[in-house]
């Protein structure tokens, strides 16, 4: 099966362990949110994936090819970096014309087209650009990219509620025409949400869970009341964190529900993909 | 193959025109100095310029410092592997060294005939009987100054600021304990000879004659020797963020 194999991955830097023995797949036609606090390794694993930084244990392997140091690869992934990595003295429409050269898959008009809905003077240098537009460039160099695997590293750095309303709409309109993967870093949990499938979540340089976002969403709960009926009603279920509210208490649950018992004043409410994130990362999960 | 084609056209091309610009301010300058120095002594007869080839100099170590912090990160985030990117590098130096050594050996050779008092750098050393050679010394001892800050740049971010001063420090240590070991520990014989040994090196025999292979050869060495050492560590580069 076509996929991104990351296999006992493990990264160390001066006494940190940015990723500790990591194993988990990207599977081919899905939209994934890789998710992480600041620091917990998700751009060490991008670029690892991306052959900028070196493993120095395991190995990432792209539909059954070794991605290091491999230029088999390079027509099958394409990392859009939170960093800086292009030539900031060349124009935009330069930068599309060695990109265009660089790779067989690049659509040079649909890049232009992009440019266009997003206003993007790519008669501008790189360096010229404010930072959101520096984003819009890259995420635009990216999605006129048909390769079967692209990263975005936080791709709506910098820009404004309708730039990054139109990147996800583009990214959508693009994944409905041409199947393949496509992996988002970011922050803005609630903001993709909505659209992608799956998630994996890792924290202190360990996978916490690959999961799918529906199912998540179908386990996690939040369960609301009195201490003590909280208290009681928790027993036995695997309660990722707690909130108090004056007299109330809120426990964040993940798994099955089962019914409150009779004549109880709790309530149980849905619990959103940012909340289940921070209080998995927060207490670590289990 | 392609793809190295073009990485290797990026580097060519993007660098082009920066040599014009370079030569055109530098022969600007020139210009202006000469223009100063008729109006003021009403004398055209001494420049006082030389062996402008050594302004290159500069100029080839800025693009090879360059080469490692902007081109790398160009090409790596385009998916190139390190090994392409050395040979594209590379390349770079072999277009740019080719090109500003011809420029420099003609122009040198017209400015000698038109500007008294000139000479070229090659001209200062080894005469003026034959330019091919004055061309190939020039394009290798770019060659040699290219591979050599690569190599250091590389090392430099390999090993981080911290390391690359004690490095430094080592090295201007090194340096010091050379000369003192030619002082005080080697004899006189012994000097003698490794001094004969770096003058057959650059070509000049005991007899008096000059053997041009021999300069040609002991660049070309250093090139093969730094380039190789580039390439080990470039192997091994990490991009920094």
């Amino acid at each position: 099966m076509n996929s991104i194999l990351i296999k006992n991955i493990t990264k160390r830097y001066k006494g940190v362990t940015a990723l500790d023995n990591v194993s988990f797949s990207f599977e081919y036609g899905k939209i994934y949110g890789f998710l992480g606090r600041n620091g917990a390794g998700k751009s060490t694993l991008i670029n690892i994936m991306a052959n900028r930084i070196f493993a120095d244990e395991g190995e990432v392997v792209i539909d059954q090819v070794s991605a290091k140091e491999n230029m088999e690869v390079h027509e099958k992934i394409f990392c859009m970096s939170e960093v800086d990595l292009y030539d900031t003295s060349l124009k935009i429409k330069d930068q599309f014309k060695w990109i265009s050269r660089f790779y067989d898959s690049f659509d040079i008009e649909k890049a232009f087209d992009i440019s266009r809905k997003f206003n993007l003077d790519t008669n501008k240098r790189f360096k010229a650009l404010s930072k959101g537009y520096q984003s819009i460039f890259k995420l635009t160099a990216a999605l006129a990219l048909n390769v079967p695997y692209i990263v975005f590293d936080e791709p709506v750095l910098g820009l404004d509620v309708n730039h990054r309303e139109l990147f996800y709409d583009l990214l959508l309109k693009d994944y409905e025409n041409n199947e393949r993967t496509i992996i988002i870093a970011t922050h803005l949990i609630e903001e993709i949400a909505n659209i992608i499938e799956e998630v994996v979540l890792i924290d202190k340089g360990k996978v916490l869970l690959q999961e799918s976002v529906d199912t998540l969403l179908g386990t996690g709960y939040c369960v609301s009341g009195p201490e003590q009926e909280v208290v009681s009603y928790c027993r036995d279920k695997n309660v990722i964190g707690n909130d108090e509210l004056g007299n109330l208490k809120l426990a964040y649950i993940l798994g099955e529900k089962s019914p409150l018992p009779h004549g109880s004043h709790l309530q149980i409410t849905a619990m959103n993909l940012q909340k289940l994130f921070v209080k998995l990362t927060e207490k670590g999960g289990n | 193959m392609g793809k190295l084609k073009e990485a290797i056209r990026y580097e060519c091309s993007t660098s082009f025109k920066y040599i014009w610009y370079f030569y055109a301010i530098q022969y600007a300058i020139v210009a202006l100095i000469y223009a100063i120095l008729s109006i003021s002594t009403g004398s055209t007869e001494r420049l006082g310029v030389s062996c402008l080839e050594t302004n290159t100099f500069i100029y080839v170590g800025i693009v090879s410092i360059l080469g490692m912090t902007e081109d790398f990160k160009m090409l790596i985030q385009n998916g190139f592997m390190r090994k392409y990117i050395f040979i594209s590098t590379v390349s770079l130096f072999v277009f740019m060294s080719g090109i500003m050594a011809l420029f420099d050996t003609a122009a040198g050779n017209i400015l000698r005939h038109i500007v008294y008092g000139y000479t070229t750098l090659f001209g200062s050393i080894y005469g003026y009987d034959n330019i091919f050679i004055s061309w190939l010394w020039l394009f290798l001892l770019y060659m040699f100054i290219c591979v050599l800050l690569y190599l250091a740049i590389l090392v430099i971010y390999k090993i981080g600021k911290t390391l690359s001063i004690c490095l430094g420090v080592a090295l201007g240590g090194t340096v010091l304990l050379i000369t003192a070991v030619f002082q005080y520990v080697l004899s006189n014989e012994a000097v003698n000879k490794i001094i004969e040994t770096a003058a057959k090196a650059m070509g000049f025999m005991p007899d008096g004659t000059i053997i041009y292979l021999f300069p040609v050869l002991t660049l070309l060495l250093f090139v093969v020797v730094l380039g190789i050492g580039s390439y080990a560590v470039i192997r091994r580069i990490e991009l920094k963020s």
